[in-house]
């Protein structure tokens, strides 16, 4: 094993001449360092610095490890372009922050994996940290590595890559296996062994485990996995924290010096979204929704600004204007922080009415933009992907918000999405001109030319998981096509409308979707260059479309192939509790174009997650009340 | 721009060995959230964009240390210094700890301007014999390289003692030449190791 010491002596100089010095530097206010710890784990982020330094699965995580007596968990992060060049150049590897260790020194290695662009950013983690590249070349001195988060629901194209996969909520799942990791390397059991008995482990994944059938033999089995040994699991079903709702929303974290993402104090308010649109994943992962009490949040958003000094509290989760005490927990800390300068913000606006008041009770004088998510542009689409939002919702927003002075809105749609027509596309340009009609209406006759309506457009990719994970995307030309038309067909001036070219959305769309074969077109595409795949700078689209020819995968046909849904998928093997079947009905339901009801505000829709899993949905209060959809 | 009804704080602390090597930004953003941190009564602008009313000294290079950087609060309350300056240092990393407050008058010059003079202790590897230093450093402003003369900032030689110099710079309304700048085309007979600020004064 490589000794745990410190490389900053070797370091400082690179360091000293990077692009941002900060980035490296440790001693952030709030981070934890436990050199007496006899078990060590660096949780790796595989972006740069101010990507991964708010991701709140490293925090969560690196808490949790940090708890546990004799074991101590560091961060790492692949370092900036410039500074993984003159890493290489020096011959030094990439190291921790805490200790600034190699980390091939640590007894395992936690790589979080957020979106299907990360995929050869890990490859680049691995390289320069000096350890195999697959599982399969890892020796006895090597650390474990282990993957999670969102992309381990289709862990395949990464799974040569890991030794295991955490499947769900990291919080008691990690802490379990690395004890047990601990506990048999101390009683000197060899690589294998470990590897066998992680498997056994709820929400453990280890792929070497397993023999990866032909796509007719796994069509005929129902799964293309099968396990090569007694204790291994057919089936790996995701884990959910159930202390989730009475845990403290004071979560602690490291207060970075250089500017992140999200350098704000973020307070998780609630977990899981039960509204079910058919092409999201995350609405499928974290379920079932979990709320935290006023009670809890309110005094835990007054402690953590306390501990870090943060001049702005953000209440995340992918919905918090659901959350049955909203209203209550916006007022009681408005009373809590007036004079202070101290900023409350909602990440994201519910599309209605009362989704505006909400967004006005943290507003203050400052009123920017406010940004809704309508995704389709007609009745009928919105119904088939179960968005459940009427016009009359969108155009009381727009009412109450231009009212209220809000005098920007960005308005996010997606193109492409299943069953979509030219009359989609067009209904999307008459949406935001009628949208802008209101706006100008709802302001006083001399701020009208002040209002300003944008439309933002991205390419549906399907995810694994979602009951759209059968439907192919469109191709870039057909992308190309209804763009324009939506151009075309928008008549104000004013309104603008965004598109990114979505090249990157092709890989996003074969990475979400591919079985294990997956895995030669990213080690290809990064041995050809490839890293950093979600900054725009850095993407190599060539790198990319050569390795597809190397390893013999047609993107554009992985990309855009269409299945139906009996039809097996190379993720059957891992369960996010929403069963395969329920997923099959929505998406009939969403070609019918019916509507699924959200479980925390109407009836069970039998997703199966409750069947399951030993947690319920947990509501502070009843949902419903002040904004009920 | 001064409240008459407002405590102005003086705080002095020091920057050193990793920290170094965060921007001026960096250190601002840090020192807002140790006064947080620390509780204390700190005044808030009225208007648009409410904001702690904190000012800070002149900018240090990212790279140069120092043992007397300067930022001034603005309290609506009186608070003892010594209370004072057990909070901030309680909420201090050890490498930017505050090292000592005390109250200015309101209409005190700001930090910014108030120390036009700044004396630099350069460390190098080895004894320093003599440092050769160039009579003009060109410099690149708004992408247009600049020549500056050495003598127009330098108010004090570079005084040679043991293994560095000591010398000082003066800041001038229409720019400055930065430390680092100024060492990097000095001759010293070793390499450089470290360059911090030991001294602000008028």
């Amino acid at each position: 094993m490589a000794a745990f010491e410190s490389l900053w002596e070797e370091l400082a100089p690179l360091v000293a001449k990077a692009e941002r010095p900060s980035r490296y530097i440790n001693g952030e206010w709030g981070c934890v360092y436990k050199p007496e710890a006899d078990f060590r784990l660096c949780m790796v982020y595989p972006d740069t610095y101010e990507l991964g330094q708010a991701n709140q699965a490293l925090r969560i995580l690196v808490n949790r490890v940090n708890a546990c007596e004799g074991m101590a968990a560091e961060r790492g992060f692949l370092p900036a372009a410039d500074m993984c060049d003159a890493l290489r150049e020096a011959g030094l590897p990439l190291c921790s922050i805490e200790s600034c260790a190699p980390l091939r020194a640590f007894d395992a290695v936690g790589i979080t994996l957020p979106h299907e662009l990360a995929a050869t950013n890990i490859l680049e983690a691995l390289d320069l940290a000096g350890i195999p590249l697959h599982s399969a070349d890892r020796g006895e001195d090597d650390p474990f590595v282990i993957g999670g988060g969102p992309c381990a629901f289709n862990p395949e194209p990464y799974a040569p890559f890991f030794d295991a996969f955490n499947v769900g909520e990291g919080e008691e799942m990690l802490p379990e296996g690395l004890g047990l990791i601990r506990a048999l390397r101390r009683q000197g059991a060899a690589r294998p062994e470990v590897l066998r008995a992680l498997a056994a482990l709820p929400g453990w994944y280890v792929p070497s485990l397993y023999e990866v059938l032909d796509e007719d033999a796994a069509q005929q089995a129902g799964s293309w996995l099968s396990p090569l040994a007694e204790g291994v699991p057919p089936v790996v079903v995701k884990q959910v924290y159930g202390g989730f709702a009475d845990s403290p929303a004071w979560e602690p974290c490291i207060v970075p010096y250089a500017e992140v993402v999200h350098d704000r104090l973020n307070v998780e308010v609630l977990r899981g979204c039960a509204r079910g649109c058919r092409f999201c994943q995350a609405g499928m992962m974290y379920r079932p929704v979990r709320e935290r009490s006023a009670d809890n949040i309110v005094e835990s958003v007054m402690e953590g600004l306390a501990a870090t000094g943060y001049d702005e509290v953000s209440l995340t989760s992918l919905s918090s204007t659901d959350h049955s005490q909203i209203a209550e927990i916006l007022a009681r800390l408005n009373e809590r922080l007036a004079g202070t300068g101290v900023r409350i913000s909602l990440p994201s606006q519910r599309l209605d009415a009362f989704g505006v008041d909400m967004a006005g009770l943290v507003a203050g004088q400052k009123k920017g933009g406010l940004t809704f998510a309508p995704e389709a542009g007609t009745q009928r689409l919105r119904d088939a992907i179960n968005k459940n939002v009427t016009e009359e919702d969108l155009f009381g927003a727009i009412d109450a918000a231009f009212a209220a002075g809000w005098r920007r809105c960005k308005l996010y749609f997606m193109i492409g999405l299943p069953t979509e027509t030219d009359e989609d596309v067009k209904g999307i340009a008459s949406l935001v001109s009628r949208a802008y009609d209101r706006a100008r209406k709802a302001v006083p006759p001399d701020q009208k030319g002040s209002v300003q309506i944008s439309a933002s457009v991205a390419l549906f990719v399907p995810k694994a998981q979602t009951p759209f994970q059968w439907d192919g995307q469109i191709s870039p030309a057909e992308a190309a096509r209804r763009v324009s038309l939506l151009r075309r067909s928008v008549k104000y001036k004013a309104v603008t409308v965004n598109w990114h070219e979505p090249k990157t959305s092709l890989i996003e769309a074969v990475m979400s979707r591919c079985g294990r074969e997956g895995a030669k077109l990213v080690e290809e595409a990064w041995r050809r260059g490839a890293r950093f795949d979600a900054w725009t700078e850095h993407f190599d689209e060539q790198a990319w479309a050569d390795a597809a020819q190397a390893v013999g995968i047609d993107l554009e046909a992985a990309a855009q192939r269409s299945l139906p849904s009996s039809y097996v998928m190379p993720w059957s093997h891992i369960s996010c509790g929403a069963s395969s079947e329920w997923l099959a009905a929505e998406r009939a339901r969403a070609a019918e174009g019916r509507l699924t009801d959200d479980c925390t505000f109407g009836p069970c829709s039998s997703c199966g997650i409750c069947f399951d899993l030993p947690v319920r949905n947990q509501l502070a209060a009843p949902r419903g009340k002040g904004g009920a959809r | 721009m001064s409240d008459p009804r407002l405590f102005r704080l003086r705080a002095t602390f020091i920057e050193q060995g990793r920290l170094a090597l965060l921007s001026h930004l960096e250190v601002a953003h840090t020192l807002e959230r140790t006064v947080r941190r620390a509780g204390l009564p700190y005044a808030v602008s009225q208007g648009f964009s409410p904001h702690m009313k904190i000012a800070f000294g002149a900018a240090l290079p990212v790279g140069v240390g120092s043992t007397c950087e300067i930022f001034d609060l603005q309290l609506t309350e009186y608070v003892a210094l010594d209370a004072a300056l057990q909070a901030l240092q309680k909420a201090s990393a050890a490498d930017l700890m505050v090292q000592d407050c005390r109250y200015i008058e309101p209409r005190a010059a700001a930090a910014s301007v108030a120390f036009p003079f700044s004396t630099y202790r350069v460390e190098c590897a080895d004894p320093v014999e003599e440092v050769q230093v160039p009579a003009s450093v060109t410099v690149v402003r708004k992408k247009k390289p600049k020549e500056l003369l050495v003598a127009d900032y330098l108010a004090e030689p570079f005084a040679v003692d043991g293994c560095g110099a000591t010398f000082t710079l003066e800041a001038k309304p229409t720019g400055s030449l930065r430390p680092d700048v100024l060492c990097g085309c000095c001759e010293f007979g070793s390499p450089v190791v470290s360059i911090t600020r030991i001294a602000q004064h008028a």
